[in-house]
């Protein structure tokens, strides 16, 4: 049903079934790796995630951005998230067990992998971001967070496109840093007490 | 840096107010307990130097009303030799320090130094460990990365900032961090302690807190 993107428009061109296929592979996979967790752990560690196909709109615009020509060629091969994945976890180990058994399945190349959560950005962001390259050829981007992680970002993003803050724009960035640090702290503050009632 | 000082030999005071004009403090000069407290009620001081015989209103009077407003202005009282049970009282009416008469001005300076020196430290500063800093006035723990860190965990990470290298046992913790409230336990400093170790390690700092509850903890 969601084949219908096909035809001249599509900068996916034919590959939007395959590339749709990958996709739900891939969401499968991490659906998989959920449930296996939740019997080990006792709970779900996903609060819950997210799988897109990048639109049409948006990746024309990134190729223009980014000085590329408009093609299927430079929407698959060169940008590397047409596929985009956001796992929103409850506790900050989970993150990192995630991103451990996706590497560990053996399926996925890993292409570049970045820890903003162990070296934040100066403004605060926080979240793990990876690029892996499927079985099927495509790219996916998957960014891996706890939900105060994901809170944060929401709101940052927001502010972004907001362009009319100006005066008291430096006052608002140290605000949002300084409520980055504070979630970081109650992350993993609650780690902690989880670790604590688990060890019981 | 504002001075006031409560004296009323009339020939010491003057010597007093002299030295620590000299010095490039600002003096206020009053010559008994009543003229102190009056001039306590309209401004306000850096540190206080009170003898405690005065005619009007004594020291340890003046002393015990100004903490009773909650004046936390470092106090230095002045007494003479005999007066050991002054001393006493005037300690635990809540002077930081004595000074017993005849004293040489060298020394009064010292202590008048060390007293505002400790407001400031205690007030402001930033506390360094290895790669480790600790900002007073927001709370904020950094490394690479930073986090802000509640009233407790800042109080408990100060403590084993100020006495690096001493193991701290847990009673210790709990009466100079918890001042051992009703609802803190053995368990609560452990529960802060690995707080701390999880806040220290995401912060990518090299320092660990070692340790046991049993045998006590210090930052390595």
């Amino acid at each position: 049903m969601d084949i219908i993107t096909i035809g001249n428009d599509s900068i996916y061109g034919d590959k939007m079934p395959a590339l749709e296929n990958a996709c739900a592979v891939l969401s499968q996979h991490i659906s998989d790796i959920r449930n296996e967790m939740s019997s080990q752990l006792g709970m779900d560690p996903v609060e819950h995630y997210l799988t897109r196909i990048k639109g049409e709109e948006s990746m024309r615009e990134k190729c223009v951005r980014k000085g590329l020509p408009v093609t299927q060629e430079s929407a698959l091969c060169v940008i590397k998230d047409a596929i985009g994945v956001r796992i929103v976890c409850a506790f900050v180990d989970d993150v990192f067990t995630i991103r451990d058994r996706l590497k560990a399945s053996g399926r996925y190349e890993v292409i570049e992998e970045k820890d903003y959560i162990n070296h934040a950005k100066p403004n605060g962001y926080r979240s793990y971001h990876m690029i892996l390259k499927l079985p099927e050829g495509f790219f996916a981007e998957i960014q891996l967070r706890t939900i105060s992680m994901d809170t944060w970002a929401a709101l940052e993003h927001h502010l972004k496109y907001k362009k009319e803050i100006s005066a008291d724009s430096e006052l608002i960035v140290n605000e949002l840093k300084r409520c980055a640090d504070e979630l970081a702290s109650t992350d993993l503050s609650m780690q902690t007490i989880r670790d604590m009632i688990l060890e019981q | 840096m504002k001075i006031l000082l409560a004296e009323d030999t009339v020939d010491l005071n003057r010597a007093l107010t002299a030295v620590l004009q000299h010095e490039k403090y600002d003096v206020d000069t009053v010559l008994d307990g009543q003229q102190a407290a009056d001039h306590l009620d309209v401004d306000s001081y850096d540190c206080i130097i009170l003898d405690i015989m005065m005619p009007k209103k004594d020291g340890i009077t003046v002393l015990k009303e100004l903490r009773q407003k909650n004046i936390i202005t470092p106090v230095l009282m002045l007494t003479a030799k005999a007066e050991v049970e002054d001393r006493v009282t005037g300690l635990d009416s809540g002077a930081d320090d004595y000074l017993t008469k005849p004293f040489a001005i060298k020394e009064l300076l010292a202590r008048v130094r060390a007293l505002t020196r400790r407001k400031t430290n205690y007030g402001t500063d930033e506390l360094k460990y290895n790669d480790l800093s600790l900002k007073s006035d927001s709370f904020e723990l950094g490394c690479e990365n930073t986090v802000r860190l509640s009233t407790k965990e800042f109080e408990l990470m100060q403590t084993l900032m100020i006495n690096q290298g001493r193991l701290l046992g847990t009673d210790y913790l709990l009466e100079h961090v918890w001042a051992n409230d009703d609802n803190s336990r053995p368990e609560t400093v452990w529960l802060y302690i690995s707080y701390l170790k999880r806040k220290l390690k995401a912060i990518a700092s090299s320092v660990e807190i070692t340790g046991s509850s049993s045998e006590g903890f210090m930052l390595k």
